[in-house]
């Protein structure tokens, strides 16, 4: 009989065999464990997808209301005469100038006057904007304005519509001044209504033809911008400045910035919440399970494995929250997606480009995003209370007097 | 041919910090084990077996003097060496089982070999054999809480035993079981001792215990009062 047999040192199985093995027992662990369990795995599923519902919308409506303001509003670009400032009133008087000789091809010419209407008697301020007819540059409906045989065609939006009460056909007085200053005024027909999501080319303006304008204002030639098509090379044109689609849609992605800003403030909070509930469970679990933390070590684990099984036992509450999230999220992000999501009415009148219908954008890096997101947040807040067992006492561990 | 001690405590001493003093758990203990033994710490309560199984166990250090299993010094071993040799090497057995309950009684037994290099269809058969050593085959699929304090010690046998260590530590492992089963598993621990000619040391202050065992040593505040071998045991 040999008695000094040697202590052999195990072959030990490769690293992975070791991460797998401690997610193993983590999901009979986590599914032993009940109740408590599913309730931070809900938790974290519905932060899951709340996160992903409410980034998806807000990249949604967005993206809908620059398609939208392209369509309508920016086309390819604008150009800009040099006196006129889009966001100050008082530069339309003489902020326009002549149309250049040459290089207009791919512009639509637009001049921009300030008048007066009287709807029901009603005095109200209005932008009369003079467009060229023959255009596909932005949706707006101007071969109505073309069709028509009015003398003074004008095509409106919903929302002025609405608040003035016109319908097509009707017809409502309006009053100008020429470029002297000179009061006229005559009647305008109704040729059209159109529907936007854009409230910029629709509330307090009525459009009409180019040509019309000039002859009742006496400003031939004349025009306050030019909308770009996606043609148009951009040349140096004096007296005018070029703004790209870019530069026009900075302030619409400043909006998105910001409400995205606030959504991740929201997510934090709802991490947070989270995060504080796979804590508790940790910090509890390691409590009451000091003589299981024992029996590994009296097992052969080290500490460090020990460790490492109770983090991936934290870690493995967001992969199943993420899986349950998968689960019930995936249905509702496809009917979304497909459906859209309607927008409140009120939404409509705080001027920005809400569609009626928002079709969020769930991408795909949106949700893996969100998952690792997750999944490294609980795994951290997993680790933190599981170091004690790296300076555990496995007697005391076994005999679970541990506090 | 040598006969080399498999364990070997020499001057022995564990003292605990309590309030301001110190406390002497084992005070200069001296003692030899050979492979194939079947013995027992024997004692009153408190009288340091617990302890002194630990740190033959490598889960605690002595405070003072050196124990040496198979040839190593545990208070040397770094934690991967004393978990290596908790893993390949001892087999414990404690007083209320310490199965884990969410796994099954397979899995449980299987657990020590999850933690080597060995393939599933061997694992499979070691365990089976395992627990058919302690007469269990049937019950694999159950989970501990299905099966009987008896039973549940079985389980806790075959997981010690399953790697094949050279040193079972059972720390007062008929405590809780009715006289009936604790015979049962010390006859089991009797006939593994003799076929795969394992070390087992147990600490017990059972009369049932001590009437298999072949060598008694009575500890009594931390010291070793008798050590006597047993020629004749009551039940072997
Ligand atoms: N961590 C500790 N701190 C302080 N004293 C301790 C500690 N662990 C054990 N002791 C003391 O050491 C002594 C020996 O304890 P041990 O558990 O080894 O006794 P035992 O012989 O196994 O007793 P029992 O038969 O009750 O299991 C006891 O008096 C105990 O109170
Ligand atoms: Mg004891």
């Amino acid at each position: 009989m040999t008695a000094n047999s040697k202590i052999s040192t195990r072959s030990e199985p490769p690293r992975g065999a070791i991460t797998r093995l401690a997610f193993h027992l983590a999901y009979k662990n986590l599914m032993g464990a009940g109740l408590r369990t599913w309730l931070s795995v809900g938790i974290l599923s519905f932060v899951f997808v709340l996160i992903i519902f409410y980034q998806g919308y807000v990249e949604g409506f967005y993206q809908n209301s620059i398609d939208e303001n392209i369509a309508w509003e920016y086309g390819g670009g604008q150009l800009l005469y040099k006196d006129y400032d889009p966001y100050d009133a008082f530069t339309l008087q003489d902020g326009h100038g002549k149309i250049p000789a040459t290089d207009t091809k791919d512009l639509v010419p637009i001049l921009i006057r300030q008048a007066s209407i009287y709807p029901q008697g009603r005095l109200m301020p209005v932008l009369v904007k003079g467009i060229e007819v023959a255009q596909n540059t932005v949706k707006l409906p101007t071969q109505l304005l073309q069709q028509s045989s009015a003398e003074y065609p004008v095509i409106i939006g919903k929302r002025m519509a609405a608040s003035v009460n016109l319908k097509k056909g009707d017809q409502v007085m309006l009053r100008w001044r020429d470029k002297n200053g000179s009061f006229d005024a005559g009647n305008v027909t109704i040729a059209g209504i159109f529907d936007t999501d854009v409230p910029n080319v629709d509330i307090g303006q009525i459009w009409m033809p180019l040509k019309k304008l000039w002859a009742m204002t006496d400003m031939k030639g004349q025009a306050t911008l030019f909308i770009a098509n996606n043609n148009y090379e951009q040349k140096n044109l004096p007296k005018w400045k070029f703004k790209t689609q870019d530069e026009l849609l900075t302030g619409i992605r400043a909006l998105e910035k910001m409400d995205k800003i606030t959504g991740v403030i929201i997510y934090l909070v709802l991490l947070a919440i989270a995060m504080l509930a796979v804590f508790d469970t940790q910090v509890l679990s390691i409590f009451r399970r000091q003589q299981e933390i024992g029996t590994y070590i009296s097992l052969g684990m080290t500490r460090k494995q020990v460790l490492g099984l109770f983090t991936a036992e934290g870690c493995m509450h967001s992969i199943l929250g993420v899986l349950v999230g998968f689960i019930y999220g995936v249905p509702i992000f496809i009917y979304f997606t497909r459906q859209g999501i309607g927008t409140p009415a009120a939404v409509d009148n705080l001027g920005i480009s809400a569609g009626k219908r928002i079709f969020p954008d769930f991408s795909p890096e949106l949700i893996i995003g969100t998952a690792v997101l997750i999944i490294v947040s609980t795994t951290i807040v997993s680790f933190l209370p599981a170091r004690k067992i790296a300076k555990m006492n496995p007697v005391d561990a076994l005999k679970g007097k541990l506090q | 041919m040598e006969n080399k001690n498999i364990i070997s405590i020499e001057h022995v001493t564990k003292r605990y910090p309590v309030g301001d003093g110190e406390f002497t758990a084992l005070s200069d203990i001296n003692l030899q084990f050979k492979k194939g033994e079947f013995s027992g710490l024997v004692g009153p309560s408190g009288s340091g077996k617990t302890t002194l199984l630990n740190i033959m166990g490598s889960l605690d250090s002595p405070t003072e003097g050196k124990a040496i299993v198979m040839g190593r010094n545990v208070a040397e071993l770094s934690h991967k060496e004393s978990a290596q040799l908790r893993n390949l090497h001892i087999g414990f057995v404690f007083q209320i089982y310490n199965l884990l309950p969410v796994y099954t009684v397979f899995e449980n037994v299987e657990f020590a070999l999850l933690l080597q290099n060995i393939n599933a269809s061997r694992r499979k058969k070691m365990v089976m054999d395992a627990l058919e050593w302690v007469g269990l085959q049937d019950m694999a699929d159950k989970k501990p809480s299905k099966i009987s304090g008896g039973e549940g010690q079985r389980v806790a046998i075959a997981r010690a035993m399953v790697k094949r260590p050279e040193i079972v530590l059972a720390d007062e492992p008929t405590a809780n079981l009715d006289a009936k089963n604790a015979h049962t598993i010390m006859k089991t621990m009797r006939q593994l001792n003799k076929e795969l000619n394992t070390t087992f040391l147990f600490s017990t202050h059972d009369e049932k215990v001590m009437g298999y065992l072949n060598r008694m040593i009575h500890l009594e505040d931390g010291k070793v009062r008798k050590d006597e071998p047993i020629e004749k045991p009551q039940y072997a």
